[in-house]
């Protein structure tokens, strides 16, 4: 929190209201209110691209849909179960297998010439498949193509669940692959936006949600 | 080519063209009949083509919206087919309530052109109310029929019917019997698609070539088999590519307790009784089966007895992951296995398995495991 | 309740506590002497046991109570060392275990001398019973009640149930060495009938706005309309407890003194090995449960000299009914108790429960206008829950409850 602050260069005092998101956000002593990041991420997309209908979510932990009504409010959500295929955690210890990094991950799915077949229902099952495919030969741009294509695929069956609307659009730190966000749109077979600053979009959700009631006290 | 491939090219399996032949030949359409038992007598009886419904190998999408991932991937693979309309071609289906999945997967049914004929086998199989119960849910199940088609289903089709499945049953046994002593001309795959051909076919043309093949396997000389002999136990060993594995392994199936191969003929329709009862009876006299209910559990003793009547080195059970009924009986066949000091290997079945690495290494670390015994 | 009546008269969560350890440790003692045990099922017809005096035990309360006690985990993975699959019902396994080693952190219950199971609340019970009288060699008695895949039993599944009845009458007497007595046998009827009023009069009360009735509760009283249904205890107990709640209503009494800010329905078992934390992470949002399909579930109609019309009772428990027909109910139930929204618990333990979800939330959904959230959890597995994710849900449930009141 301190690092936070001294990064924006504000000091607690300045700050005329805190509202918390995320995970953890039961345990901040500084906030006044605190929101789950459904509705932080509905209400930051809604703020930046007031034409979406339908969000995914894919942060580290935990990968999710909203569908959003004409005033983006959340209609419905849609998360993923106990297990971490699907999300962040998921790629990381796909990079992690395949000796890359997070970063590199779309780099490598932009050489792929075909995509892998990746399981999509379990971690332990997919790095134990993507060993085999290793071993197997085939070229590590098409298997992380095929994991990408399993997160996309995971996340698609959590908005089919919702039911899809146009406009379709990502936030969370994983939206920053290109690659996820190419399988997304094979998935859906529809255009998928990304939010701008995708891995921020729940903390400007908050931050708008802690403007809202400020300016409700001052009237 | 040789008589024998000559035979099993016929058997080959290609449910789409099978029910588009069957059209154009007979002007009658085909009726799915979902896994594991339904009484195919009453649709064969009708002119119609019964067809199988054990899943396949197919991509899961549209399932996962509409199914959590823990349901077994039989039910999974039929779901994602019926949604992509692949069923679309079928003139009704049948689905039978033995588990709680198989309950949902009837509910569940969206098709509005293809009617979905629910029914239920009772578990308290040995009394003579059961009998009545059944008998007159088959009777409901033959009339939701004669509905959709728009004509009876006489009492004596249904016994001409109850005849050709009784005389091809016999020699389904005939032929696994025949393909145990034969593994070197009849391996794991073939095995399995010898069994599984007559979910598509007429079952009066099944009984005639599987006929000719046994006969052909019983004039050839029995020869020696030096690879591990094991007997299958499951819903189902598919897909098609571990049977290929247990191939490369040298492994024989001697004999097998799946519920989609042998466990489809051990019982035959008994001869006393209205059309009905006969047919409900059946499901009595049903055993050794994880949905028949049984608290004597004959499966266990009826498995030693396999691998002793068979000489068999061993039993795989094919799990078929997510299966409660097949769950629940595991650790009793383990119990006796391990006082019986049979070998026992337990893997994991999955429709959708793509990659066989996992089940390569575990069966050939069992076969090690035998030959060092 | 006779024997017992203290100078003061006791609540009805004192009557809870003294009559559900009164079934417990009459079982213990009476085996001790000789006498007979059954295991059964929860909602099987447990009114041909009572007249015959025998002492009844509920595996599934007892696996939850286990849970609820935190020592579950112990005996599920003891359950996994005999060969049960990660995949089986966690009461199952629980209870399987529980067989094996007969120890737990709950009170213990003396292994049966038979069995009774009824599969109105799934088949996989007919697996799991079937296991215990294979593996103890004791006789089970068992009521199937076929599937209701149309909206109503048909005349002939009505037929082989009655005809089981019968049947169990038959084997009781076998059992018991005993002739069955129908005089008493109406008598346990009549109780069991007034246990079931009392219940579902009780747990209706929850439809009062605010609810006099803390709905987390609920799961607390089930566990004597499972275990106790014939005795009189169960019928005073919910007497008892409706007029406590009725009093709350009267003197304008809720269970939340904060205030009552939302209403949900809870479909499905409870966490147990997490209930206290659901509960905590719900009250903090002001979210009382007041809706919930067990008031329905052993609300159990029938006319006494019909075995026909108690057929039908049992095999139209929730569970059995068809799809559409399981829709009609949680529709009424969201209505009946004014719920705003519904929490689906996805549980890994309860494939019948789960399998429908997708249809059921959406069409509930659309005919109440009021969302829902579905959680991941097990009813007895401490495993398979995050705590973190519920909290993220239940508040995401709040954060459309809220939206809808704007």
């Amino acid at each position: 929190m301190e690092q936070a602050l001294a990064q924006a260069g504000i000091h607690l005092e300045d700050a005329a209201g805190i509202v918390a998101t995320g995970y953890g956000r039961m345990n901040s002593a500084y906030t006044d209110k605190q929101f789950s990041e459904i509705s932080c991420h509905a209400k930051g997309i809604a703020h930046l691209l007031p034409n979406a209908r339908t969000i995914i979510d894919i942060g580290g932990q935990d990968a999710k849909a909203i569908r959003l009504d004409d005033r983006g409010m959340v209609q419905q959500f849609a998360m993923n179960d106990k297990c971490a295929a699907g999300t962040g955690r998921f790629l990381e210890v796909m990079a992690r297998v395949m000796e890359t990094s997070l970063s590199e991950l779309q780099e490598w799915d932009n050489k792929a010439r075909t995509v892998a077949h990746v399981s999509s229902t379990c971690t332990v099952f997919a790095e134990s498949e993507v060993i085999s495919l290793l071993s197997a030969g085939t070229p590590k741009a098409d298997i992380i193509a095929g994991v990408h294509k399993s997160v996309a695929s995971k996340a698609g069956s959590l908005v089919l669940r919702i039911g899809l609307q146009e406009d379709v659009v990502m936030s969370g730190g994983v939206a920053q692959n290109r690659g996820v966000v190419k399988a997304m749109e094979a998935e859906l077979k529809v255009p998928v936006q990304v939010a701008p600053n995708p891995q921020i979009v729940g903390a400007l959700g908050a931050a708008l949600f802690a403007y809202e009631a400020q300016m409700k006290k001052q009237k | 080519m040789s008589k024998m491939q000559s035979i099993l090219e016929k058997l080959a399996i290609n449910p789409v063209q099978a029910v588009e032949d069957y059209k154009k030949k007979t002007g009658k359409g085909a009726v799915g009949c979902i896994a594991p038992y339904t009484p195919e007598e009453i649709i064969h009886a009708a002119g119609m083509l019964p067809i199988g419904l054990w899943g396949g190998q197919v991509e899961l999408n549209k399932v996962r919206a509409v199914l959590p991932a823990f349901a077994c991937s039989i039910m999974q693979s039929i779901k994602e087919l019926e949604l992509s309309g692949s069923y679309d071609i079928l003139t009704a289906v049948l689905c039978p309530s033995s588990c709680d999945t198989l309950k949902a997967i009837g509910q569940k049914w969206t098709r509005k052109d293809v009617p979905m004929i629910q029914f239920v086998h009772p578990h308290n199989r040995k009394l003579p109310a059961a009998r009545t119960f059944l008998a007159k849910e088959y009777q409901h199940v033959r009339e939701r029929l004669e509905n959709v088609i728009g004509e009876p289903i006489p009492d004596e089709a249904i016994v001409q019917s109850i005849q050709v499945y009784n005389e091809h049953r016999a020699v389904m046994r005939e032929f696994a019997r025949a393909a145990g002593a034969h593994p070197d001309l009849i391996d794991p795959k073939t095995r399995h698609l010898v069994f599984k051909s007559a979910f598509f076919m007429r079952k009066e043309e099944h009984t005639a070539l599987v006929r000719e093949l046994t006969a052909l396997l019983d004039e050839a000389p029995v020869k020696p088999w030096d690879g591990p002999k094991i007997i299958l136990s499951g819903i189902m060993a598919e897909p098609d590519s571990i049977l290929d594995v247990m191939k490369e392994l040298h492994i024989a199936v001697v004999a097998d307790d799946l519920a989609q191969e042998s466990r489809q003929n051990r019982v035959d329709v008994p001869e006393d009784g209205t059309v009905m009862e006969r047919l409900a009876e059946q499901w009595q006299n049903m055993y050794g089966c994880s949905l028949a209910y049984e608290h004597e559990k004959t499966r266990v003793p009826m498995l030693v007895d396999m691998v002793k009547k068979n000489q068999a080195d061993a039993v795989v059970v094919a799990m078929m992951k997510f299966c409660d009924p097949e769950e629940f009986d595991y650790p009793m066949i383990k119990q006796t296995m391990e006082k019986e000091n049979i070998p026992l290997l337990q893997v994991e079945i999955d429709q959708q398995m793509q990659s066989v690495e996992q089940f390569r290494t575990r069966m050939q670390s069992f076969v090690e495991m035998l030959r060092h015994e | 309740m006779a024997e017992n009546v203290q100078k003061t008269a006791p609540s009805s969560r004192e009557m809870l506590g003294y009559y559900l350890n009164k079934s417990y440790q009459d079982a213990i003692e009476g085996k001790a002497r000789g006498e007979l045990v059954c295991w059964a099922s929860s909602i099987a017809p447990c009114e041909f046991c009572e007249t015959m005096g025998i002492h009844m035990l509920y595996p599934e309360n007892h696996a939850a109570a286990i849970a609820a006690k935190h020592g579950a985990e112990e005996m599920i993975e003891h359950a996994e060392s005999m060969g049960y699959s990660v995949d089986n019902c966690s009461y199952a396994r629980i209870n399987l275990a529980y067989m094996d080693i007969q120890k737990c952190v709950a009170e213990n219950m003396p292994l049966p001398d038979f069995v009774l199971v009824c599969n109105n609340i799934c088949e996989t019970l007919i697996k799991w019973y079937e296991n215990i009288a294979y593996q103890l060699k004791v006789p089970i008695i068992m009521i199937d009640v076929p599937y209701n895949y149309e909206y109503e039993p048909s005349e002939w599944a009505i037929d082989y149930i009655a005809a089981q009845f019968e049947h169990a009458i038959e084997q009781m007497e076998e059992i018991t060495g005993k002739k069955f007595d129908y005089n008493k046998y109406r008598e346990v009827m009549q109780i069991a009938a007034e246990s079931s009023y009392w219940w579902t009069k009780a747990m209706g009360m929850a439809a009062a706005k605010p609810s006099p009735l803390n709905g987390f509760d609920i799961f607390n009283y089930m566990a004597l309309i499972v275990c106790m249904r014939g005795k009189t205890g169960c019928r005073d107990t919910f007497k008892k407890l409706a007029e406590e709640l009725e009093e709350k209503i009267q003197k304008g009494e809720p269970a939340f003194k904060e205030g009552e800010k939302y209403r949900i329905m809870w479909d499905g078992i409870a966490c147990w090995p997490y209930l206290s934390h659901n509960y905590k992470a719900m009250r903090a949002l002001g979210m009382n449960m007041t809706g919930s399909t067990y008031p329905r579930g052993w609300k159990l109609d029938y006319d006494k000299d019909d075995i026909r019309s108690m057929a039908r009772a049992y095999t139209s428990v929730g569970n059995n009914l068809s799809l559409e027909a399981q829709i009609d109910l949680k529709t009424e139930v969201v209505r009946t108790y004014n719920c705003q929204g519904v929490t689906y618990h996805l549980n890994r333990s309860c494939k019948c429960m789960d399998f429908l979800f997708h249809e059921m939330q959406t069409e509930v959904a659309r005919r109440t206008d009021t969302p829902y959230i579905t959680f991941d959890g097990d009813q007895s597995d401490p495993r398979n829950f995050s705590k973190a994710q519920f909290e993220t849900r239940v508040q995401g449930l709040a954060e459309m409850m809220e939206q809808r009141k704007s």
